[in-house]
C-alpha cells in the first residue's frame, strides 16, 4: 500500500476535517477570539490529526503489504492465512478471519478431493490387476485349443488388454507422484519386449521393423517405456499407407549430453493443422476420424509419462509421407549413484 | 522329464497353465490349497516353480524369500501388478526371472525352457551328432570343416537342438527370433531354415531337420 492509495482512500475525512477546520476558524474569529489562541488550537487540531492519520497508515501498511507479498510468493495461494497474522484494526481483522476460514474449507474440501482420487486410483489398479486374471486365463485357452476362432479371440483379447494398460497407465499418469523406477533400460531390450506382442498384428499388415543404434542404456522406467513403445507402434499399425510398404524405423543417437531416439514410419502422416494437438487429451483429429477409431487418450497419456519421467518428445509429420516421434532422454549421472 | 510346480490362486489360469505345461511336455502339479504352501513346495521337489506374487495367506515375495533359506530350486515369479518395485523385490529375494500376466504362453514357455537349461547345464558349448555347436562365436564344427552361421540361424538351431525330437513350432521360433531382437517376417523365417538346412547338410548332416506340416519342424 502506497500512501497514495491511503490518501485517495480517506479524501471524504480529510474534506471534513477541513470543513471542521474552517468553520472553527470562522467561530473562533466571531467570537474575538486572540489570533495566536486560533492558531494554538488550529495548530494542535491539525498536529493530532496528522499523528492520527500517520499511525493508521503505518499499521494498515504493515498488514496489506504482507498481505501482498506473501501472496505473490505463495504457490498455492489458498494457503495464505497461514503466512500473515491477524492485525489489530477491525477490516483487517475481518479480512484475516474470511480468509482463515475460506482457507480452512477449501483445505477440507482438497482433502476429501485428494482422498477419493486417491480411492479411484486404487480401486483402478486393484480393477485392471483382477481383469488381468480373466484375461490370462483366456490367453492360455486360446493358445491351449488352437484353432481359427481362436486365432480371432486371442486379437479380440490383445484390444482388451491394451484398453485396461491404457486405463493403468492413464491413472498412474494423472494421479501418481511417484510410481515409477528409473533405472538403467537397454532401448534393445524394451523394444523388443514391446515388438514380441505386437508380432502378429505387425507381420499380418506385412509391417517391416528396421531398428538402428537401439544397443544403448538410457534411464528411464521399463515398463512406462515399454508403454510408450506399445503406443507409438499400435499407431503406425493403425495409421499405415496402403499405398506402399509400411516400414517403421526405430533408432537412436548417443549425443553428449542426451540419448536421442527417434520412432519413424511411413504411414498416412498428421495433416499439418493437427499436429499442435495430438498430445491434448481426447483430441482425435482427422486421423482418427476418418481411418481408425480412435480414444484420443494414448499419446496424451505417453506425453504425461514422459514428462514425469523427464524425457521431452517431440513430433513431426508430413501428410501421407511420415510420422516421426523423438524422445530425448538426459544422461545424468546422478542416477547412476 | 521336467517338472514344474504351479502357485497360483485363480482355479481356471491355474487349470489352463497346467494344460499348457502339460502340452508342451513337462510334468505339472499344482498347489490346490494355501495352508502351509511352504512346505509343500519344498516337498514337491520341482525342477521349477511358478509362483503367483498374489496368493492368499502369504505373500508370494515373502514365500519366496522364505524358500530360499533352504532350497535353490529355479523361480519364476509370476504377477499382474505390473510395478518396477515388485520386479525389483522378487529379483532381490532371488527369483530367477519374472513375467507379468497377461503373459504371452510361448514367451512363458520359453522363458521355463532358458531357465531349466540354465539350471541344469553348465558348459557353454554344446554338441549335435558329432557337430561342435558355439553360440558365442557363431559356429559349428566338426574336425574337418567350420561352418559359420548368421545371428538367426543359430537363434533357430539352438532353440530346436535345445528341444531336440520334440516338435517346434513357427510361432516358437518368431518368437525366440523377435525375443533376439531380430524381427524377421514369416518368409524369412523360411529361407533362415532352408540356409540352415544347407549348411548343416555342408557338415555332413542331410535331412536333420524334419518338417511337419502345419504343426513345425523336428530336429533328430
Amino acid at each position: 500500500m502506497k500512501i497514495s492509495d491511503f490518501i485517495k482512500d480517506r479524501v471524504h475525512t480529510y474534506l471534513a476535517a477541513l470543513i471542521c477546520l474552517s468553520m472553527s476558524a470562522v467561530f473562533l474569529r466571531a467570537f474575538k477570539a486572540p489570533l495566536t489562541m486560533s492558531l494554538i488550537l488550529v495548530t494542535i487540531g491539525v498536529i493530532t490529526f496528522l499523528f492520527s492519520e500517520l499511525w493508521d497508515f503505518y499499521r494498515k501498511k504493515n498488514f496489506y503489504n504482507t498481505l501482498t507479498s506473501q501472496l505473490d510468493m505463495l504457490d498455492r495461494k489458498y494457503l495464505i492465512s497461514e503466512l500473515i497474522e491477524r492485525p489489530d484494526f477491525y477490516e483487517g481483522g475481518l479480512i484475516y478471519d474470511t480468509l482463515y476460514e475460506t482457507n480452512k474449507s477449501m483445505c477440507d474440501r482438497i482433502y476429501q478431493h485428494n482422498k477419493k482420487s486417491k480411492e479411484l486410483r486404487e480401486y483402478i489398479e486393484m480393477w485392471v490387476h483382477e481383469v488381468k486374471l480373466p484375461v490370462a486365463s483366456l490367453q492360455l485357452m486360446m493358445h491351449n485349443h488352437h484353432d481359427e476362432l481362436s486365432i480371432k479371440a486371442a486379437e479380440q483379447i490383445r484390444r482388451i488388454d491394451s484398453y485396461t494398460d491404457q486405463v493403468l497407465y492413464y491413472a498412474r499418469s494423472e494421479y501418481a507422484e511417484k510410481d515409477y523406477l528409473i533405472n538403467e533400460v537397454s532401448l534393445n531390450r524394451a523394444f523388443a519386449n514391446t515388438a514380441v506382442k505386437y508380432r502378429e498384428d505387425i507381420l499380418q499388415n506385412d509391417i517391416e521393423l528396421e531398428t538402428d543404434g537401439l544397443d544403448v542404456n538410457v534411464m528411464t522406467d521399463s515398463k512406462w517405456l515399454e508403454y510408450i513403445f506399445s503406443q507409438f507402434l499400435a499407431n503406425s499399425i493403425k495409421y499405415r499407407s496402403s499405398e506402399r510398404q509400411s516400414i517403421i524405423n526405430i533408432s537412436a543417437e548417443n549425443r553428449e549430453k542426451s540419448i536421442l531416439l527417434i520412432f519413424r514410419d511411413n504411414g498416412i502422416g498428421i495433416p499439418q493443422k493437427d499436429q499442435p494437438h495430438i498430445f491434448d487429451k481426447t483430441f482425435t483429429g482427422e486421423n482418427g476420424r476418418v481411418h481408425a477409431k480412435s480414444t484420443g487418450m494414448g499419446l496424451y497419456i505417453v506425453k504425461n509419462l514422459c514428462e514425469k519421467l523427464g524425457h521431452s518428445i517431440e513430433v513431426s509429420s508430413e501428410k501421407n509421407k511420415y510420422t516421426e516421434f523423438r524422445i530425448t532422454f538426459p544422461k545424468n549421472d546422478f542416477y547412476r549413484m | 522329464m521336467s517338472r514344474i510346480y504351479i502357485v497360483e490362486d485363480d482355479i481356471t489360469l491355474r487349470n489352463e497353465l497346467k494344460e499348457l505345461l502339460e502340452n508342451s511336455g513337462y510334468d505339472a502339479d499344482a498347489l490346490e490349497d494355501f495352508e502351509h504352501s511352504k512346505e509343500k513346495i519344498l516337498a514337491s521337489d520341482a525342477d521349477l516353480l511358478l509362483l503367483d506374487i498374489n496368493i492368499p495367506h502369504l505373500n508370494g515375495q515373502m514365500l519366496l524369500r522364505e524358500i530360499r533359506k533352504s532350497s535353490d530350486m529355479p523361480v519364476i515369479m509370476v504377477t499382474s501388478r505390473s510395478s518396477e518395485s515388485d520386479e525389483v523385490l522378487s529379483m532381490s529375494y532371488g527369483a530367477d526371472d519374472y513375467i507379468t500376466k497377461p503373459y504371452n504362453p510361448t514367451i512363458l514357455l520359453l522363458r521355463i525352457s532358458a531357465i531349466l537349461k540354465r539350471s541344469q547345464r553348465n558348459d557353454t558349448t554344446l554338441s549335435y551328432m558329432g557337430l561342435n555347436v558355439d553360440p558365442a562365436k557363431g559356429c559349428i564344427s566338426n574336425s574337418s570343416t567350420e561352418i559359420v552361421l548368421t545371428k538367426n540361424e543359430m537363434i533357430i538351431f539352438r532353440h530346436m537342438l535345445d528341444n531336440r525330437g520334440n516338435i517346434v513350432t513357427r510361432d516358437e521360433l518368431m518368437t525366440e527370433l523377435w525375443d533376439n531382437e531380430e524381427f524377421v517376417n514369416d518368409n524369412a523365417l523360411t529361407v533362415n531354415i532352408s540356409r540352415l538346412r544347407t549348411k548343416l547338410a555342408d557338415a555332413g548332416l542331410e535331412n536333420v531337420i524334419e518338417t511337419r506340416k502345419k504343426q513345425g519342424y523336428i530336429l533328430k
